[in-house]
């Protein structure tokens, strides 16, 4: 008897301590995770990026900024957190983090893990030596000095300038407003920066629409890059007819029908510049991957669509009449996964380079201030498998960090995207048997198959994943695989028909069988 | 002159464009029965043409299925286009009662069922390079009725062909009037039992106190 209550209290107390741990491990992102079917619905899918940590400014050791004596103090009150900070970006080859800190008028430098090796709020060899709400950062490298472009929104101008030591930056170049008839606009607060390999300069302003604009490295204005289209609509249209009968006068008065300017841009490791509009629900060009001249490679007139954000009119819609996607932001990745900041809902959208999407997650705030949400997501940045996303309210950053499932679907999107269909056919049924729902991994399966030559097997996943086009191509192979298998065996069968309809005609004519075979026995 | 059997009429309208639906006026023939199982049939045929044709040919969410649309378009639009057209063409001195109407007219579909059937049979062998068969078998079969439906209301009421092109078209306005005047009927009905179950909650109300 003693020996059974003995039992019964370790197998309780075994129970409950499992409850306990699993209790904690249930502890779940604030963010429902979902990715869309074939059908454009919100499906549940599991979490392919976890909160890791959240870094304040004093995390970053920004107290060392106002402490006398240390190497990096700047002034007594210099402010110990960010504030409103309009820009994070990661340099890889220093393995570096910059913020360009908008809210105190200053650019800070951290190391990997976030903690603060160099400040900057003093321009030297200027005319206007500080900064004033600089909004756009982006860095590389020459001659291992930092070079740090900078989108010195309020002083109306761009900077590239070289920070020569951690404390000491030295402008180079400045990019100020063109005085050319071709420049129409009457501001010059560039937002955003950008610089490709050969040094242009690319300034986001954004009373401009032609697209970004861009400078030669010497500082010359060489004309505008990208610009977004029109977007078609029948308000559009019906201006486009009214103009055709109006007068100058009438004319004059009209509205014009403008395009969307961009927002933010991005380089990729390869030299390709990707834009983000955040215009509300812009449904064209939200966001595009640019070659040299300017163009769009995803190009919406060949037929794809490509679809970034969420999918208002399917789901949140219905729950939110006033929801609307604002894209703020975006991020290309090591893996060339092109990770999209929406300010709106704060969440990121992952994709790869097909605009599949893989995972959405983080989350505006609800009630709860709970790690993994924003209230003013305002840049996206990546470094190796994790995500970093600063918030200018919140003042801090969030470092997201992807989860054993996040892993796994990178192994096979990674292979799936370079062409190795069969070697990502492991890592595809790890993601099936984890997340049933996963649309690109029956694309990736069914794809796999076709490879490999299981035509039937590849036509089954591609009917899953309601690819109708794919799932032709695998029927085409198919049914020559039958026609071919079957064919001598169907000719055998066909003609042996036809002998014995021609032998069954003969013999009826002459009257060996039928009725007059009949009424001949009949007489 | 023609002796067939009911099917066997049903064979000579079809492919006797011209000739057939006089022939069956003069031969009073034509079966209202099968006329309704020629509705019923195409009912069945847009059904399929929904739910079987091959995967690559199938367009939009197969998870949701909704029959009523399809009983709408083939047994309410037939319905309306035989009362829309008797109720026109005896204002226009037709000749045909609403009998005759409805079996020419059931007999005029039967192409346009059978091209339907065939294109969803083909549909399951056929790739998307070769849409182009099952299109034209598709298209053929609704060009022959179109043709067999302007020569059998031709018969029907012993009109001219420019008086039958008149009388179709008015006969589609008489349909838009029907269901229209359907559609306000059965949002009035609604209001009106609304009213009354309002009534009846309100008494069951009183009573219970």
């Amino acid at each position: 008897m003693n020996k059974l209550k003995k039992m019964m209290s370790i197998v309780l107390g075994a129970g409950l301590v499992l409850s306990a741990t699993s209790v904690s491990a249930f502890a779940d992102e604030p963010y429902v995770s979902y990715n869309y079917d074939a059908w454009y619905d919100a499906v549940p899918s599991q979490s392919g990026y976890r909160v890791d940590e959240v870094v304040s400014g004093s995390s970053m050791n920004l107290l060392r900024l106002s402490t006398p004596g240390d190497d990096l103090f700047m002034s007594e009150n210099a402010s110990a957190t960010i504030s409103n900070a309009k820009d994070l970006f990661y340099e890889p080859e220093l393995d570096e983090f910059w913020i360009a800190d908008s809210g105190n008028n200053r650019i800070l430098r951290l190391d990997k893990d976030l903690k603060l090796v160099g400040a900057y709020d003093k321009l030297k060899d200027s005319v206007i030596e500080s900064f004033n709400d600089p909004t756009g950062l982006y860095v590389t490298i020459s001659d291992g000095k930092p070079v740090v472009y900078i989108a010195d929104t309020a002083n109306a101008r761009a900077v590239r300038a070289i920070a020569v030591s951690s404390t000491e930056m030295i402008s180079d170049q400045e990019f100020v407003k063109p005085e050319t008839d071709l420049y129409n606009s009457k501001t010059f607060n560039p937002t955003k920066v950008l610089a490709d390999s050969g040094g242009n300069v690319y300034a986001v302003e954004s009373s401009i629409t032609q697209g970004a604009v861009q400078f030669a490295p010497n500082g010359e204005f060489t004309g505008f890059y990208g610009a977004n289209r029109v977007e078609v609509t029948a308000a559009v249209i019906a201006q486009k007819v009214w103009r055709m009968f109006a007068s100058n006068e009438q004319l004059a008065s009209m509205e014009r029908n403008v395009n969307v300017e961009f927002a933010n841009f991005d380089v990729d490791n390869e030299g390709f510049i990707y834009t983000v509009t955040e215009a509300a629900n812009a449904s064209q060009d939200a966001v595009k991957k640019l070659n040299p001249a300017g163009y769009n490679i995803w190009n919406t007139n060949a037929g794809n669509s490509y679809k970034f954000g969420d999918l208002v009119e399917f789901t949140t819609a219905e729950v939110d009449p006033n929801f609307a996607t604002r894209l703020t932001d975006l991020v290309v990745s090591d893996n060339m996964n092109i990770n999209v900041l929406d300010y709106e809902s704060g969440r990121v959208f992952q994709y790869d380079q097909e605009n599949n999407l893989l995972f959405v997650f983080g989350s505006k705030n609800s009630t709860s201030d709970q790690k993994g949400t924003f209230i003013a997501p305002n840049a996206v940045e990546s470094r190796g498998d994790k995500i970093y996303v600063i918030d200018g309210k919140k003042n801090d950053i969030t470092i997201f960090v992807e989860t054993q499932f996040g892993r796994i679907v990178h192994e096979a999107a990674g292979l799936y995207a370079e062409g190795k269909y069969e070697e990502a056919k492991d890592p595809w049924e790890e993601v099936l048997s984890r997340d049933g729902g996963y649309w690109l991994a029956y694309m990736g399966l069914g794809k796999a198959e076709l490879n490999s030559g299981n035509y039937e097997k590849a036509m089954d996943y591609f009917e899953y994943a309601e690819a109708d086009v794919s799932y032709d191509n695998a029927y085409q192979y198919y049914r020559e695989e039958v026609i071919s298998k079957y064919f001598t065996a169907a000719i055998i069968v066909l003609v042996v028909i036809v002998i014995a309809i021609i032998v069954l005609r003969i013999l009826f004519k002459k009257g060996i069988i039928g009725k007059k075979a009949k009424a001949k026995g009949g007489k | 002159m023609y002796e067939f059997s009911e099917l066997g009429w049903i064979k000579h309208v079809v492919f006797h464009p011209v000739e057939g639906f006089e022939d069956l006026r003069w031969k009073k023939k034509g079966s209202i029965k099968y006329a309704f199982i020629i509705v019923g049939l195409l009912f069945i045929a847009m059904v399929a043409s929904e739910r079987l044709r091959g995967f690559q040919y199938t367009k939009g969410n197969q998870e949701i299925f909704n029959v009523v649309p399809l009983i709408v378009q083939s047994v309410v639009y037939f319905a309306t286009w035989v009362i829309g057209n008797w109720s026109i063409c005896t204002l226009l001195d037709g000749e045909g009662t609403m009998k005759r109407v409805c079996i020419n007219s059931a007999y005029a579909l039967v192409p346009y069922i059978v091209g339907t059937y065939i294109g969803v049979f083909l549909s399951n062998f056929m790739t998307l390079d070769e849409s182009v068969w099952v299109n034209t078998v598709e298209y053929i079969g609704l060009g022959w009725s179109v043709v067999l439906m302007v020569q059998g209301m031709k018969a029907v009421h012993q009109y001219s062909f420019s008086k039958t092109i008149l009388s179709i078209v008015l006969t589609l306005v008489a349909m838009l009037i029907i269901l229209f005047l359907a559609v306000l009927l059965i949002s009035l009905f609604q209001q009106v039992y609304a009213f009354f179950y309002q009534i009846y909650t309100e008494i069951t109300y009183r009573i219970r106190g």
